[in-house]
């Protein structure tokens, strides 16, 4: 290489690419299993634990706070909540640019000190606001897997 | 009484965005020479030593193994911590409190322009049954945050703009910085919005580099170095990983962490008792979120103390003086790493054009990136 020449990309230097191949199942494990089953009715269910007054969703078999096994106490939390924070996102999760950006928000299901991340749908983002009341729009009954999708997303209670 | 810990070597090979003539061992090795020479130690002198890595990050499985040789460790007690450069720190202080030893060594490494898959990997850090499925990427996350943060502080996003335009333009004397430049907050609003609020110039681009710090008890500190840079407090904690029901305006892992180091230190009023700050500023609005969590000050009060040039290095609080991960780059795992050696540098009073008048106690701060809810605090005097 002459002097005044210099190396402008890291591929011109000697590298060796490789790759990771991973993968997993992850058990939903006890409390799960529940929400997921009642997702499949339509249902939100959480996990109450009466010592600390902290309704967790979603459900776990242990509180957070005082350790208390939590696994008898489920309860149904209704489908409401209000818009904790929330975002426009353009960016997809690879990196790129997305096509159409999504509202992603954390919603704050009434009455509980948990909630669920998920988009929000039929409303515009100039539109929403923090502390907006939403409720889960569920797919289709046959179109249930036991998921977490079984959302299609909130929408804003008119 | 508790001995007395000191920090009597660092070593960086500086950052930059890429680093393709040198391997990521290479990398380790020159920080690692450099911090023995600075000690005046070799590694035979070293009793434990403490690395920092996370698996995903280094392109390994059990990265911890790869380890020992870069650092002269090999055959000696080493162990990995896959958390921020501090909580290594942590560990190595503790092994010379509980007598292992009156030498350790700390290592951090960010060869982040390896990671051809960067995005994908942060988006595997979130939950994979409540969150993953729905493919949002862990700028969402950040940008949910920072809407959360802004509502209940106050703070606007031309306060957080500042935040990067201070940054970049501290980066720019400091000769170990990357990505220092001369922006105003128009450019930083007006740039490509990642996840609204969030911008692309709110991001902190990515950065490689390593770090090594050598600690010695009191006794031994003293006769190593004429400079020795005493640990006075040091703090760590997790919230719930869980984003359904963390806190999202106040950063409580931040807040905890550092009462705990301020707790250690002797510290009631840390406005008044430290002189400046190196915080984890990897988005800009974490600067003044993690200012307002660690009682630096009042809730509400960091958006106007920055617009008001109250953190510049002119200011009455410095922070990020070095040009914070905006400037310098983000490291990752060793964010923290590269806060203790700038706040080392400049209580030895070897930071150059930023170099800060009269001060003895500085504090350095991590946190571990989104999704995660992981910080620790140093206090570090002179």
């Amino acid at each position: 290489m002459a002097l005044i020449e210099r190396y402008q990309k890291t591929t011109d230097i000697s590298y060796w690419e490789g790759q990771i191949p991973m993968s997993y199942i992850y058990t939903v494990g006890r409390a799960g299993e529940k929400f997921f089953r009642e997702m499949m009715n339509g249902r939100i269910f959480g996990a109450k634990c009466e010592s600390c007054d902290v309704t967790y969703v979603p459900p776990r078999t242990y509180c957070e706070k005082c350790f208390a096994r939590l696994e008898d106490h489920y309860a149904d939390v209704g489908g409401k909540g209000t818009v904790h924070t929330f975002t426009e996102c353009h960016e997809a999760y690879d990196g790129t640019k997305k096509q159409k950006p999504s509202i992603v928000a954390m919603i704050r299901i009434e009455g509980t000190q948990g909630g669920i991340v998920h988009w929000l749908g039929e409303t515009h983002f100039k539109d929403v606001y923090i502390g907006m009341s939403v409720e889960a729009v569920f797919k289709a009954k046959k179109d249930r897997e036991g998921g977490i999708l079984d959302i299609k997303y909130f929408r804003p209670i008119k | 009484m508790t001995k007395r810990v000191a920090i009597v070597g660092i070593g960086t090979t500086g950052f930059r965005a890429t680093t393709p003539d040198v391997s990521y061992r290479e990398l380790t090795y020159e920080a690692a020479t450099k911090a023995y020479v600075d000690a005046g130690i070799e590694p035979k002198d070293v009793d434990s030593f403490v690395s920092t890595a996370e698996d995903f990050f280094e392109g390994y499985s059990i990265a911890d193994e790869y380890s020992p040789d870069q650092l002269g460790a090999v055959l000696k007690p080493i162990y990995t911590v896959p958390g921020d450069f501090i909580q290594s720190l942590a560990s190595a202080y503790m092994m010379i409190l509980s007598g292992i030893g009156d030498i350790s060594v700390v290592q951090g490494l960010s060869k982040a322009s390896n990671m051809l898959s960067l995005s994908e990997m942060t988006t595997f850090a979130m939950d994979p049954i409540y969150n993953r499925p729905l493919k949002e990427s862990p700028h969402a996350v950040a940008g949910m945050e920072m809407a959360r943060f802004m509502h209940e502080s106050g703070a606007t996003r031309e306060q957080c703009a500042k935040v990067v335009v201070k940054n970049k333009r501290n980066a720019l004397d400091n000769p170990l910085a990357g990505h220092g430049v001369l922006i105003d907050s128009d450019y930083v609003l007006n740039s490509e919005v990642i996840s609204f609020p969030l911008t692309q110039m709110d991001i902190s681009p990515h950065s490689d580099g390593a770090v090594v710090v050598v600690l010695a008890e009191e006794k031994t500190a003293k006769t190593l170095s004429d400079k020795p840079i005493w640990i006075r407090g040091i703090g760590w904690c997790s919230d719930t990983p869980g984003l359904e029901t963390r806190n999202w305006g106040e950063a409580i892992y931040a807040q905890m962490a550092a009462e705990m180091s301020y707790k250690m230190a002797g510290i009631r009023h840390p406005r008044s008792e430290i002189d400046f700050a190196e915080i984890n500023d990897e988005f800009s609005y974490k600067e003044l979120q993690h200012l307002e969590a660690m009682r630096i000050c009042r809730k509400k009060e960091a958006g106007p103390l920055t617009e008001t040039g109250g953190t510049e290095i002119t200011g009455e609080f410095p922070v990020n003086p070095s040009g914070g991960c905006l400037g310098v780059g983000n490291l990752y795992e060793l964010n923290g790493g590269h806060k203790v050696l700038e706040v080392v540098r400049q209580l030895r009073g070897e930071a150059g054009k930023n170099q800060l008048k009269d001060i003895t106690t500085g504090l350095a701060q991590g946190w571990r990136g989104v999704p995660t809810a992981t910080g620790a605090v140093a206090i570090l005097s002179n």
